[in-house]
């Protein structure tokens, strides 16, 4: 008999994380509630780049309320580099010298936030302010050095290079060079950082409640910096108010909050304001590219060479992996057969850079995109049909970029983007643009492609076991901050113990409940997560067949497993289901069925797809409206396609905000001028529009479960495609556009600059 | 310290709170009502949004004693009797939230605006939401969800009407 098998992956079911959330019951770090808790409040460097001269508590420590006034010049223990921050470690509380706006100096412990920061409002500091370095292009001189102890401002160099590199340009027959910049980005989740904590004199041991994507990550950092016993501390991610990967790294309010709760041995909350948001959480994208394009007259790519500098800001803070990242993106879904990059990342007296959503994925293909634009421009050529010519086939697959482990594998890029073409209607567009330039209305078309590199290292696990009640428990490493994974993952277990999804229960981001984990980032919790749930899960059911043996009083080879119930067929023994094999063996006192299975992974998923977006361009406001968005998008295998939606709509959402209004701007001293909603525009529900999606799902052939990445497929060409449609709408004017975000008052200049015209 | 009187989702709670205090952290901290979140504390990110006699109001630009004897309903007040509101519903079958963190205002705002046009275009929808900001969800499911409420408060509120109607004709 067959039967046609429903599974619980591929089901665009409604979340089991959210009755609680809708009804204002989730528990984030700001809820957390101690009794007697202190509020930690921070008093932060209101200069760039400055020595410190004096620190006076006295009148803050007489408030009323106060029960702490701390700084490193006499806690020396918060001198301490932070773990993670490797070679230029900035001390917890900085005491000789501070390097950006925003770097915390002193703490402040009272009874709430209200008395904490009158209390930070009476400390003096004295400052020496010194020369700021605030551009990459100064930095770079380093006259000024930022830590002279590493006599340079360079953290980091790196080059790749393949084929025959910079030397193949003399093959071309063009070469096209652009110099492509991409202003700074805050990820300005609406959770702002926070983290408590919570000393236990009598197990020493410490609790920490964080907002962080990597619970585990973050016990280490702060074992090692208190120098306890990784067993003693313990973290826990409550429900997390979005992450976007910068609540992922090493933060001073981490360790500060964790030393003092044990120092005092009392509850200690900070939750960071809005403006700390702004001025301390760490940044992104701030990048200028030097690129030349070597491509034949038909088209074809030769050479591409590229040298660009990241403004990393003051310290290391995972922004040389985003420059690492942006290398490895910069062929996109194109084939380069030889290629030079050159890649500096450059301290300044900024918030430091960390990995933000996409990562160097947007920084990579934003360059390619934009160049290609650019050649086919200056070739005469169709900007559609550069692309065609060099697209990825599905015959060159394996396809190795050349850049170091990186083999695209799987889909149909150029049927795809032909199907984008066809799903915007390209030549109907063009006879609209027609019209509606003869009417003043100014349209434009940009079209990008992308490939989505995800997961490819370390490991992720599962903590399985059979719970009191007879539910199935999951337990992961990989902290969620709003995906889903708490359906997503019980989807996956469902059809691995063919059971039904309320039967189980997915637990995330507890250091007890499960011994290592990496996190959540990068779009890789399903692909290392979910893997590990499909092939763990039948090592915890051979568990589960055993425990059930001894019931059933058989050997385990008698024991059938099938949807939900154990049997021994050819025997007299009964069968069990899940909630009868719990209550047996509990009351046989025998132990519970647990297992834990890590998914150790090096092969990258290559989700691909490509982005077609009109714009209607004002040309007396610059104002910029978006009619019309699409997104043909292949995700692999797709676990809940409503939470996949999700994450697209989301990612393109945010992905305008950087192309369109977002940009941390610092003045000529380095001060951070974009430090409210007010300056830093977000994108609101009237400037977006409805987003398109079409799914392709080509199974990732290099895992089992055959998922790909989906988080950051929204965000990936958003910068290349708008600047591309804005210019689109003025090419009858040769508009160059170089930066982005393209924001009305950068459009406006360009539209009246002769240099920025052909 | 000021006494004030508040009513909250129908409780009355006499407290003292110091002037400064907002209306926000009275909300949250002494009456562990912790559903009404702080995204910016100026007014710009519609998180903290409450119904203060029966309008949305920013709790975080409310002073508490400003509210003295008001009627406040928030997030936690929507649900009656285990029962969710239609827009609550909404909000979970389409998928209207991620992390959360702003879905206690955007409910909040949206619960008033169906009062006010319980028959909504999508650009309406946009624009009563054009308050509230939202990082991780790109608002789309949000309008979606809006529009399902609306259909169904309409039809909810049409059988009432039709068994109203028939009371009187019978």
């Amino acid at each position: 008999m067959t039967t046609t098998k429903e599974t619980w992956v591929g089901r665009g079911i409604p979340r089991v994380e959210d009755p609680r959330l809708i009804q204002g019951l989730g528990e984030y770090v700001s809820d957390i509630h101690f009794p007697g808790q202190w509020a930690m409040a921070l008093v932060r460097s209101p200069h760039a780049h400055a020595r410190i001269l004096e620190v006076r508590t006295d009148a803050a420590r007489k408030l009323s309320g106060v029960h702490a006034v701390i700084s490193a010049v006499d806690w020396e223990d918060l001198r301490q580099p932070l773990p993670d921050m490797k070679p230029l470690s900035p001390p917890a509380l900085a005491y000789e010298r501070v390097l950006y706006v925003g770097q915390p100096v002193v703490a402040i412990l009272a009874d709430d936030r209200y008395i904490a920061e009158d209390a930070a409002d009476l400390v003096e500091i004295s400052y020496q302010p010194l020369t700021p370095v605030v551009n990459v292009e100064d930095a770079r001189q380093d006259s000024v050095v930022l830590h002279p102890e590493f006599g340079t401002n360079i953290l980091d160099y790196v080059n790749f290079v393949s084929g025959d590199g910079q030397e193949a340009l003399k093959e071309a027959d063009h070469v096209i060079s652009a110099t492509l910049q991409m202003g700074r980005v805050s990820a300005q989740a609406m959770e702002p950082r926070g983290i408590a904590a919570l000393f236990d004199e009598k197990t020493q041991s410490l609790m920490v409640y964080h907002a962080t994507q990597s619970v585990h990550r973050a016990k280490e950092r702060i074992s090692t910096f208190l120098q306890m016993d990784p067993n003693h501390v313990h973290v826990i991610a409550p429900e997390i108010g979005g992450g976007f990967g910068v609540k992922n790294g090493s933060y001073p309010e981490e360790v500060l909050v964790s030393y003092l709760a044990k120092y005092f041995a009392h509850p200690i909350k900070w939750s960071g304001d809005r403006f700390e948001e702004f001025l301390g959480t760490y940044q992104e994208r701030e990048q200028t590219h030097h690129v030349q394009l070597g491509i034949k007259n038909d088209g074809r790519i030769v050479a591409f060479v590229d040298t660009y500098y990241q403004d990393n800001g003051a310290y290391p803070g995972g922004g040389v992996l985003v420059a690492h990242n942006t290398a490895r993106n910069l062929m996109g879904p194109y084939r380069i057969p030889h290629f030079a990059i050159h890649c500096y990342t450059v301290m300044t007296n900024k918030v430091p850079q960390t990995p933000y959503r996409g990562a160097g994925r947007p920084q990579g293909h934003y360059i390619i995109e934009r160049i290609m634009d650019r050649a086919a421009d200056e070739l005469g050529m169709d900007r559609i049909a550069i692309r065609m010519k060099n697209l990825v086939r599905p015959q060159d697959f394996p396809y190795a970029t050349g850049f170091p482990g990186v083999v695209y594998d799987s889909g149909d890029y150029p049927q795809t983007f032909q199907d984008l073409l066809d799903i915007v209607d390209v030549s109907a567009f063009r006879v609209r643009q027609q019209q509606a330039r003869a009417q003043g209305i100014r349209l434009g078309l940009g079209l990008a492609n992308y490939v989505e590199i995800s997961a490819g290292f370390g490991f992720e696990g599962v903590h399985f076991r059979l719970a009191a009640d007879g539910r199935i428990e999951l337990a992961t490493g990989a902290t969620g901050q709003g995906q889903g994974h708490r359906t997503a993952l019980a989807q996956i277990a469902a059809d691995t113990f063919e059971m039904p999804l309320e039967q189980i229960a997915v637990v995330e981001g507890d250091t007890r409940r499960i011994d290592k984990g990496i996190g959540t980032f990068g779009s890789r919790t399903v692909i290392m997560a979910g893997n590990a749930i499909v092939i763990g899960g039948q090592e915890f059911l051979e568990k589960a067949r055993e425990a059930a043996a001894k019931i059933l009083d058989v050997k385990t080879t008698d024991v059938v497993y099938h949807q939900g119930t154990f049997s021994a067929p050819g025997t007299s023994a009964k069968s069990l289901d899940w909630t009868l094999l719990a209550s047996e063996l509990q009351r046989a006192s025998h132990s519970m069925p647990a297992h834990e299975y890590y998914f150790y992974s090096n092969t990258a998923t290559y989700g691909f797809g490509c982005h077609g977006v009109i714009v209607e361009v004002n040309e007396k406001t610059s104002e910029i409206r978006i009619p019309r968005y699409v997104v043909v998008h292949d995700g692999g295998v797709v676990v809940n396609p409503l939470l996949a939606n999700g994450q697209v709509i989301g990612g393109v959402v945010q992905g305008l905000g950087s192309a369109l209004y977002e940009e941390m701007r610092f003045n000529e001293n380095g001060q951070p001028i974009t430090t409210s909603f007010l300056a830093y525009h977000l994108p609101g529900a009237v400037s977006v529009p409805d987003i398109e999606i079409h799914h392709r799902n080509y199974r990732a052939p290099g895992n089992p479960g055959g998922y790909k990445g989906v988080g950051e497929a929204g965000i990936i060409p958003s910068q290349a495609v708008i600047l591309s449609a804005v210019e689109d709408a003025f090419r009858d004017q040769g508009l160059r556009l170089n930066y982005a975000p393209i924001t009305p008052g950068r459009l406006f200049q360009a539209m009246h600059r002769e240099e920025a015209k052909l | 310290m000021v006494s004030i009187t508040l009513r909250v989702n129908g409780t009355v709670h006499q407290m003292d709170v110091e002037p400064r205090w907002l209306l926000a952290d009275v909300l949250r901290e002494h009456l562990k009502l912790t559903g009404t979140h702080l995204g910016c504390e100026q007014g710009v990110c519609g998180a903290c949004t409450v119904l203060l006699n029966g309008q949305p109001a920013r709790s975080c630009l409310t002073l508490a004693v400003t509210a003295d004897g008001a009627d406040i309903t928030t997030v936690e007040g929507l649900a009656q009797n285990g029962q969710l509101h239609p827009i609550q519903d909404a909000f979970w079958q389409e998928h209207a939230l991620q992390c959360g963190f702003c879905t206690p205002g955007f409910l909040m705002t949206a619960v008033h605006f169906l009062q006010d046009n319980p028959d909504p275009t999508r650009a309406e929808i946009k624009e009563a939401l054009s308050g509230n900001l939202c990082r991780c969800t790109g608002y789309q499911h949000i309008v979606n969800a809006v529009e399902r409420a609306a259909k169904n408060l309409r039809e909810k509120s049409g059988e009432k009407e039709s068994i109203q109607t028939s009371t009187v004709e019978g």
